[in-house]
Order: structure tokens, then sequence, then C-alpha cells
């Protein structure tokens, strides 16, 4: 006997338009003990779906269909109040906001406790050690009255995991619980997980965009697209013979599945190389430094990919937006065909600002929402004075087919434009000066994977095509190992290693990559794995 | 080529009413007729504003004199028209030039931040420590009774609101990546920051802007009385209820009608404000 059904499921926003269905008709089981996958992209329903379960919808929402939790129905309010957080938990996407910044770690996990079950405060707290030491908190005792704000992004899923796990609960919904962490955090709560259902036979319902992590740890998947369920049955059956034509397109977009891009080359000549750079911040408090780069000594090759990786914090941006001059270089020099950036001024700095060009990471962020697609790519030509403003506006329309963008979107805004549209136009932005450098500072991280295959496919291509060097910064090792020929591996500001991408990947020289490496969720791998 | 096919129709056909779009219909509805008022005051106003007829003194309202006559004789509906013309310029020009002011100040602190940040913003902190109404009549008694005076007044007072709130949103927006980019193609910072900080900044000063308007109006009228603003025998609202003011009893339609002139013509500012505020946060 399955511990939930849903069976007809239908949830529908009104809207200025009418009424706009986000979930459709999605119907399924889950088993005690086991761990169900719920894929999609953005907008597929995966997210209201599982919130659904919860009654965490907002009111304007209209819900159809049954669901069915051990023989009773969630059709109301108070049904689902009898459940919530006793028998079904949840845990979030964004573990900071959603822990309460004035109460401390122990009280979080203490709360549910009292709240539930009417332990004493003595009686709720030392079960909340239990807790905290159960979803491995080191030096849990110590802990337990710590502010949110002093512990990190991993730390803090572990404690929305230990509170949402304080009422035994036989159910966790986990609503793509690792996507704002670092891969080698996400890593260990994906172990965390596994375990919980291991050792004590927690069901649970994962919601993730990214099927690599899908695939490490859950038994079924469920693949939903605009809000209807297309595809479902045991990963494994899934991963290897998908039914389905977007769930085939899905496979195929997974960074571990794209075509090889790279194609080292011999040693050419350096075009950018930096000497013993360091980006130093005084602390907001005053008296210390926050040394955000430090000492960092790299030479990027003419016509080749580099690729910077690194997780949050690495400094890896800093470098980027250093050798673009937004920020000048507290110490070392960046060289740019043998002249040093900072001395650059006049006519040779604005020579430099059109060879350098950025494409950034967040697509609506980094267009001007005021603007339409047209006008945002044309701007450089006519300020630059390169050619008169109805020229420009002419040879944006160019560099529109460049990107692989229709023409008839010319006028349209940022707002009218999806995710990887708005990236189209930034790279047609930054190419509007024919620069012979372009840096992407994670700019598919925002994007699903289907439109991160496409957007990297037209970056491979107008690299050939225009003879550009690409420095691709990106937190995806996977993406990287596929696309670049050189990579750097940054941690805490500092260059670790750097080599060949094949060589690094095979034998990688320190730990930090390895672990970087073997932490990196990739389908296919985890796949063989559990095998 | 899926993410151009399947987001092919994200431009919303316009609804029929969005939020906000009757407040502010209505508001821009009573702004448009005193605008009309005021532009054909002569037209509209049966006698000249200033005509003194001394055989109809302090007469109340009726056929001959719509809302009575003043303690000269002038003719109230008369000079209520031609006073529309006064407040609504006040209006406006005490709105425009502390926006000019503080939208400067506030865009060149928050842009380039640093000590330029740290001197302009001591200088605001100065003005604020003032009280606001007294500094106002302070500099208008320095300067001399008048409209224009006071409008120099509001100037160097009243843009501390537009340059904080201006700051606070230049700080925000100069983060965003549109414009790193526009720096790294080179653009100058004075492209950068008018085409685009400026605008996209615009929004919550515009609506601030239309509520300011009838805190001016009020000031302005509050000035009038004081005998600070407009001077007699001008026909401006705040003047006339001065007037007004030693009859009441007697007259009150001399003080009740500029009064509830000045009411509907602030309460179309504030609507406008409210419907824009309304709209502009449900489309972003």
């Amino acid at each position: 006997m399955s511990l939930v059904s849903v069976q007809g499921l239908s949830v529908t926003f009104p809207s200025e338009k009418g009424p706009v269905a986000a979930v459709r008709n999605v119907s399924f089981d889950l088993k005690p003990g086991e761990i169900l996958g719920i894929v999609g992209e953005s907008g597929s329903g995966k997210s209201v779906t599982c919130r659904a379960l919860l009654g965490l919808l907002p009111r304007r929402a209209t819900i159809g269909g049954r669901m069915i939790y051990d023989g009773r129905d969630l059709s109301g309010p108070a049904e689902i109040q009898a459940v919530r957080g006793r028998e079904i938990s949840m845990i979030f996407q964004n573990p900071a906001s959603h822990l309460d910044p004035l109460m401390t770690i122990g009280d979080h996990v203490a709360e549910p406790l009292r709240f539930h079950f009417g332990l004493s405060a003595a009686e709720a707290r030392a079960e909340a050690l239990k807790l905290l030491e159960s979803v491995r908190i080191r030096d849990a005792a110590s802990r337990m009255d710590a502010w949110p704000h002093q512990l990190s992004g991993g730390m803090k899923q572990r404690v929305l995991i230990a509170s949402a796990l304080a009422c035994k609960p036989r159910l966790l919904l986990a609503d793509e619980p690792t996507t704002a962490l670092d891969v080698t955090v996400q890593a260990g709560i994906l172990q965390l997980l596994r375990d919980l259902n291991r050792e004590s036979g927690l069901t649970m319902a994962l919601v993730s965009h990214d099927l690599g992590v899908i695939a490490e740890i859950c038994d079924r998947v469920i693949v939903m697209r605009g809000g209807e369920v297309i595809e479902s049955g045991p990963v494994r059956d899934v991963v290897t013979n998908p039914q389905h034509e977007y769930t085939r397109l899905l496979i195929g977009a997974q960074p571990g599945r794209l075509p090889q891009m790279a194609e080292p080359q011999e040693a050419p000549a350096g075009l950018v190389d930096l000497k013993d750079v360091a980006v130093h911040f005084p602390t907001r408090s005053g008296g210390g430094i926050v040394r955000a780069v430090d000492g960092v000594n790299l030479s990027v090759r003419k016509g080749e990919c580099f690729g910077i990786v690194g997780e949050s914090g690495s400094g890896k941006s800093t470098v980027a937006r250093t050798i673009v001059r937004l920020i000048t270089p507290t110490g070392g020099r960046v060289m740019f065909e043998g002249k040093s950036v900072a001395d650059l001024s006049g006519a040779d700095l604005t020579a430099y600002r059109r060879a350098v060009q950025m494409v950034f990471q967040s697509p609506f962020d980094s267009l001007n929402p005021r603007m339409t697609a047209q006008q945002t790519i044309a701007e450089p030509i006519w300020r630059h004075g390169l050619a008169s403003k109805s020229a420009a506006m002419e040879r944006a329309l160019e560099l529109m087919d460049m990107v692989e963008l229709p023409r008839s979107f010319a006028t349209r805004r940022p707002r009218a434009l999806s995710g990887g549209q708005c990236q189209r136009v930034g790279i047609a932005r930054a190419l509007a000066l024919s620069p012979r450098l372009l840096i992407a500072d994670e700019v598919t991280s925002a994007l699903d994977v289907t439109v991160q295959a496409q957007i990297l496919r037209l970056l491979t291509r107008l690299r050939k095509e225009h003879d550009l060097t690409v420095i691709y910064i990106s937190h995806d090792l996977t993406v990287v190992r596929k696309f670049c020929d050189r990579v750097a591996v940054f941690q805490g500001g500092r260059l670790v290693e750097t080599g060949a991408t094949a060589d690094l990947f095979a034998s990688p020289s320190t730990e930090y990559t390895r672990d970087l490496i073997a932490a990196a969720p990739d389908m296919d791998q985890a796949m063989a794995e559990r095998a | 080529m899926t993410d151009l096919a399947s987001t092919a129709s994200v431009h919303p056909a316009a609804p029929r009413f969005r939020h906000g779009t009757i407040e502010a219909a209505l508001g821009a509805a009573l702004l448009l007729a005193w605008l009309i008022a005021a532009v054909g005051a002569g037209v509209f106003a049966p006698y000249d504003p200033n005509a003194l007829d001394l055989v109809a003194m302090l007469a109340p309202p009726d056929g001959v004199h719509w809302f009575g006559t003043d303690h000269l004789g002038r003719d109230v509906f008369s000079r209520v028209i031609y006073g529309a013309r006064i407040d609504i310029w006040m209006g406006f020009a005490g709105v425009i030039a502390p926006l000019v002011v503080g939208v400067t100040v506030g865009l060149i602190a928050g842009y380039f931040g640093g000590l330029t940040d740290t001197i302009l913003m001591r200088i605001l902190d100065i003005t604020v420590a003032f009280p606001f109404f007294i500094l106002v009549i302070a500099i208008v008694g320095v300067l001399g009774p008048g409209l224009v005076n006071y409008i120099i007044a509001l100037a160097l007072v009243a843009w501390v609101a537009y340059a904080r709130l201006v700051r606070a949103e230049v700080l925000v927006v100069k983060r965003l990546e549109y414009v790193q980019a526009a720096r790294a193609l080179g653009f100058s910072d004075f492209v950068i920051i008018l085409r685009h900080v400026l605008p996209n900044v615009l929004g919550s000063i515009t609506i601030y802007a239309w509520t300011d308007a009838v805190m001016v109006i009020l000031a302005g009228a509050s000035l009038g009385f004081l005998g600070l603003g407009a001077q007699p025998p001008t026909a401006e609202w705040g003047v006339m209820i001065a007037d007004g003011q030693p009859y009441v009893l007697q007259a009150w339609w001399i003080c009740l009608f500029p009064g509830i002139a000045m009411v509907t013509l602030s309460l179309g500012f504030i609507l406008v404000s409210d419907g824009l505020s309304r709209r502009l946060r449900v489309s972003s």
C-alpha cells in the first residue's frame, strides 16, 4: 500500500489573462521507504505539486483532484494541518531565508517538538541536540546557541533538515534542497538524505531540476513539463530508455552527455597574463582585510577556451572583473598582449574595452529593462563612434542573426524575453565591438539544462567563426570539462591548480580538485556507481 | 531552439483594467478639470477677480455671485478659478525645483560613493536637522515674501527626500549587471548615469513627486496665510483663506470655497500617485 497517493491533481492560478494551469492532472504514488524524484525545468510545475501536498500554496490557487495520505483524504486545510510538520515535513531551496534570524539553532529544532508534542524546554533541548547530531552537525552541543548567520549554507540546510525531522515525520518533501549550495556541500547533504532514508526508512519526494542529483539518490522519477507528468518509472529505466521525446532531450542536454567541444591546440602566444594579482578589500567593520584574490599567476593563450572553476567565494568572478578592469587589483599586474592594463588610458583604454568583453551571469539583470533588444545591442556600436545610430541599429539585426535570435524579437524588452533569449542578447552586445577576448561569467548557471546546451553550442560556434579567446567561469565542472581547453581551479581566492582539461580531470594533483571532481553530480556516473 | 518557440507568447496583451487604473484615471480627471479651469479662467470666471464692488460686500452665495463675495466685494467664484493658475503653477514648480536638485545629488552620491557621497550626505544631514517648515519660512523671510522665493526655498530644503530616495535606488541599480556591462563596454560615467541608471530609478521618484505636490500646495497656502507667499491682491487660495479669516463667522463662504478647491486639487495629486504606485508594484 502506498503512503501517498495523488490522483488527478490540478492547480490553477488566476491571472489578468484568465486562469493559468500550473499543474494539470498529475497522479503518482509514493511507497513507504522510497525516494521519488520529481524532475523538470523552470515552470514545469514540480515545486507547485510539492507545495500542494503540504497546503502551502497561496489562497488564490484553485486545487483539484485528490491527495490521500495513509488512507486519509487531504482535501481540506484542517486535514492538511493535522499532518503538516508531524507526519509530512518539507525542506526548501534557500536555507538562509527559511531560518528565523532571531532564533538560535537549538530553538529552531526544539520548537516543533514543543508545539506538536508539548515537551518541556529542557526535554526539547535534549532532543534537539540528538537531532542535530543525527544530521551530522559537528560539535552540535556548542552550536545549539549559535545564530543562523553564524553558519555556512550547508550547515543551515542541515539545521533545516533537523527541524523538519524533529517530529519523526514519515514523509519528507525536499524542494531543490541543494541547488543553492556548492557541489562539495551538495554531495554531503545528498549523502545525509540517503542515509536517513536507509536508516529510518524515511520516505522522500525530491524535487530537482538536476537529473544528476536525482540519479544519485532516487529510486523512481517522474518527469514533468508544462504542469504535466510526461514520463515516470524507475530512475534506471527512465535514464537508459526514455520513452518521451522531451525526456530524451533533457537527458541529452545533461552536461555529461554533451559532445566534447574543446579542441586543445599547440601552445600559441599568450594573450592575457596575470602576474601575482591580488584584490583585497577592507572588512565591513574596518580593521582587517578580505583577500578576495591573492597571489594569482596565470596565462590565457590566444584562441583557447580557458575555464576558471571554483565554489562560491573562491574569487573566480573577482578575477574576471579584474581582467575587464571593473575592479582595480590592489597588487600585481594584469597584462594584455604584453601591456599592463592598469596603465592604459585614453585611446588605449578605449581600444582595450573593445578588445575585451564580458557576458554576465543573470540573464535579466544584465540588460537595461528600459531598452529593447536591438537598442541594447546597437548602443556600444554608436557610442564608440563605429557607425551612425541608424547603421548601428542595422548591424544589431545582423548580430541577432549571429546569436540565432529571430529578428522579430528586436523590439522586445528583457521582460518579454526568456532567460536564454536574454543571454543571447547579452552575447550579441558583447560581440558588437568585435572583441578578441570574451569573458563568460557563469552565463548558463541561471538557465535550464536544455537552454544551457544551446548556449554552449552557440558559444562554441562563435568562438570558431570569430577566432575568439574565451575565459569561461563556472562552478560546474562537468560543463567546463566539455567546453574548455585548459582549466584553472580556484579556492578561497587562490589558484589551486591549472592545466590542460583532460590531464587535470584524469589526474588532479591536489586533494581539493579531487574532491571537487568527485562531488560534481553526473547522471551517468551516478547510475554506474549504483549498479 | 526550444527556448524561442516555447516562450513566443510571453508578451501579454494589455488587459483592459490594470490595478490602479481607476484611481489614476479619477485623479487625472480632477487634475485635468482644474487645469482647464486655470487655463480658461478668462472664459469661465464671470468677473474680474480683483474688481471691487463695495456695494456687494460679504454677499452670500446666490445666482449673481455663485460663491458669494468677500469683504471687498470681490467675486469668490472668479477668484477661486483664477487662484487655480497660481496654485497649480506652485504645485508643479515647487516639485520640479527640489526634484532636480535632489535627483542630481542622489545620482552623484550613490553612483560615485566614497568621499563625494560622504560630503553630500553630511550636507543632507545638516539640512534635515532643521525643522522643515521653519527653515522654509526663514529662507523666505531672508529673501523676501513671494512665490518665486518660496520655490527657491523649497529647492534648498525639500531636495533631501529626493536625494535619499534616489541614492538608495542607485546603490541597488549600480550593482546590477547591466550597469557593470555598460562600464565594461567603456561608456563614460555620464552616459551610464543618464542612460542606464536614471531611467531605472525614476519610478519611485515619480510617485513620491505627486504626493509631494500636495505638500507643496498646502505649505504654499500656509505661507500665503502667513503673508509670506503670494501677495495680496493676487487671487491665491491660501491668501483668500487668510483674507476671509476675520469674517469666518459671518461669511463662511470666503474661506470654504478656496478650501474645497485646495482639497480637490490635492486629492487629484494623491489619487494619481496612488494609482501609479499600484501599477508599478504590479508590473514589477
